[in-house]
């Protein structure tokens, strides 16, 4: 079943507006408007509207600073922030030195006929809220590989791993986690495809082509800024408003940028260097582990610092390993420090696809 | 059957031709302020609606035949003062959808309980998204507007309706487990499904 098909079946719920209703606020509309073809100028009447849009926008406004005010004393008070603009100077180091030691590992030569094989594993969080207001919550585990020929033009392939619980969050959440599994397999075929292949020419599995950062991944790669601060504004343009804090939103965006695989070094270099002009990105471990591999993980902090983006970049090779959404309090049946959802990224070139 | 650029033309000289606008449009703008935060706030939300409009009519751009996006971002502007009963709403969605409140009756076949398990995943999600995000993916959901309807009700480009329409919807689909596409996908791509009446 189709996102949108989900979302419209909601509204049915609501019948027609009741006539009665409908007929009041007539009256009360028409009342005003009968007002004003008998006063002399219209004027008049604009200026004395009920409700000016722009006023209330401005009440908003007033609000939404008010409290990022006060969100931004609690992170104040909680979390060690840096002072100044950008990461710490510990960060910055990391980040330019992966920036400088990824334009020294070229990228991988795909030549014609060969594929360069982006592989992904990812860890996502599933809860179930119940009617005692717990929530339970366990962790599922999907993976895929995307197969991108030498000429990114061509058809892209893309085979998709099924998802299945792998971490329980206590017993409870197992059962949750089985409950859902049998609904889910009783639905049979009625369901979206979630595995197998896929095909796309440029990547457009879905007849659209993939975006990062609002602008088709091919395009995007060619003309993305490699001026880190230019780079880092068009990120904030880009996802203004989105997510918890655009901090965290751009360290995100910079991640799932570079997880496509096909992000070339001097483009990586500059979103290296961007991150490293985050304000508030940390080293937040110098030694993370992620699918096996180590390297340091770089995170920004939001939600009162209850929550902390992080990429992990291995220093030596300055590639990004993953990304994960680490959870520093118990929260939504997830228990304190840990990783609520991650994604490690692999690439090889190999000499054919499925 | 006159448009509604020429209901708002002729309403400028002769202002009782205003209520053909209301009667055509209200019940549609009290059904989405209805949906999204009761109907207390429809109430309220229809009529200021038509107000503002009233207000603004000399600004209305008469090249513009259907005057739907124009009014539901005004409606979407009032809808803002609700906020806290949308997410009141939109909590009880939650909870009453809870999977144990319903889980358990065995009379109950399958189907109806994840149907009530989805439409509480649905109001959680959306009680959680960014507000613009929320109200983007419901004008086009709920509200059957266009893109570029909801780039003009919104007063943003096109490509930004674009963008917080796939976030929005990336968002869903990761909470209702839909098809996860953003491995190898990204999370400002199209996704799957891509609105046809775009």
């Amino acid at each position: 079943m189709d996102d949108l098909q989900l979302l419209r079946e909601m509204r049915s719920d609501i019948g027609s507006a009741p006539p009665a209703t409908l007929a009041r606020g007539r009256e009360k509309v028409m009342a005003k408007v009968a007002l004003a073809s008998t006063t002399a100028t219209k004027t008049d009447t604009h200026a004395k509207g009920t409700v000016s849009p722009i006023r209330f926008r401005r009440r908003v406004l007033i609000a939404s600073a008010a409290a990022a005010l006060l969100v931004g004393g609690i992170v104040v008070a909680d979390v060690v922030r840096p002072i100044g603009p950008g990461a710490t100077a510990e960060a910055a180091e990391v980040l330019n030195n992966a920036a400088a030691a990824t334009i020294q590992t070229s990228d991988l030569g795909v030549k014609p006929g060969q594929y360069l094989k982006v592989e992904t594993k990812a860890v996502y969080s599933s809860s179930v809220s119940r009617a005692d207001g717990t929530t339970v919550s366990w962790l599922d585990t999907t993976g895929g590989q995307v197969y991108v020929p030498a000429d990114m033009s061509g058809e892209w392939v893309w085979n998709r791993e099924p998802r299945v619980p792998t971490t329980f969050f206590g017993e409870e959440a197992r059962a949750e986690a089985r409950k859902q599994e049998a609904s889910m397999s009783q639905k049979g075929s009625a369901g979206p495809q979630l595995e197998g292949i896929l095909r796309g020419r440029a990547g457009a599995f879905y007849d659209s082509p993939q975006q990062i950062m609002g602008t088709p991944l091919l395009e995007a790669i060619e003309t993305l800024p490699r001026e880190p601060r230019q780079l880092l504004d068009l990120i904030y343009e880009k996802t203004k408003g989105a997510g918890p804090s655009p901090e965290s939103e751009a360290l995100s965006t910079i991640a799932s940028s570079l997880r496509t695989g096909v992000i070339p070094a001097d483009l990586r270099a500059a979103m290296y260097k961007a991150a490293a002009l985050i304000p508030g990105v940390v080293v937040a471990d110098k030694q993370a582990t992620l699918d096996g591999r180590q390297g340091v993980a770089l995170g920004v902090y939001w939600g009162d610092g209850k929550f902390r983006e992080d990429i992990i970049v291995d220093p030596v090779t300055g590639l990004m390993i993953g990304e994960r959404i680490m959870y520093l309090v118990a929260e939504g049946g997830i228990p304190a420090n840990t990783a609520s959802s991650w994604t490690s990224v692999k690439t090889s070139v190999v000499d054919a696809a499925p | 059957m006159s448009t509604d650029n020429d209901i708002i033309r002729r309403a400028r000289d002769s202002p009782a031709v205003f209520g053909e606008l209301y009667d055509r449009h209200s019940s549609i703008i009290y059904r989405y302020a209805a949906r999204r935060a009761g109907d207390f706030a429809a109430d309220d939300v229809t009529s200021e609606t038509f107000l503002v409009a009233w207000e603004q009519l000399e600004t209305y751009d008469l090249d513009r035949e259907d005057a739907r996006p124009w009014l539901f971002g005004i409606a979407t502007n009032l809808l803002r003062r609700h906020h806290r009963a949308e997410a009141k709403m939109l909590k009880v969605a939650a909870k009453a959808a809870s999977r144990d409140s319903v889980g358990d009756d065995s009379d109950r076949i399958a189907a109806q309980v994840d149907a009530a398990v989805t439409t509480g995943r649905i109001a959680r999600t959306l009680k959680a998204m960014a507000v613009i995000d929320r109200e983007t993916l419901l004008l086009y959901a709920w509200a059957d507007l266009t893109y570029e309807g909801i780039a003009l009700a919104m007063d943003v480009p096109v490509g930004t309706v674009r963008s917080r329409l796939n976030r929005a919807r990336r968002t869903l689909r990761t909470q209702l487990d839909l098809e996860i596409l953003d491995e190898t996908e990204n999370d400002h791509g199209r996704l799957a499904a891509a609105p046809r009446n775009a």
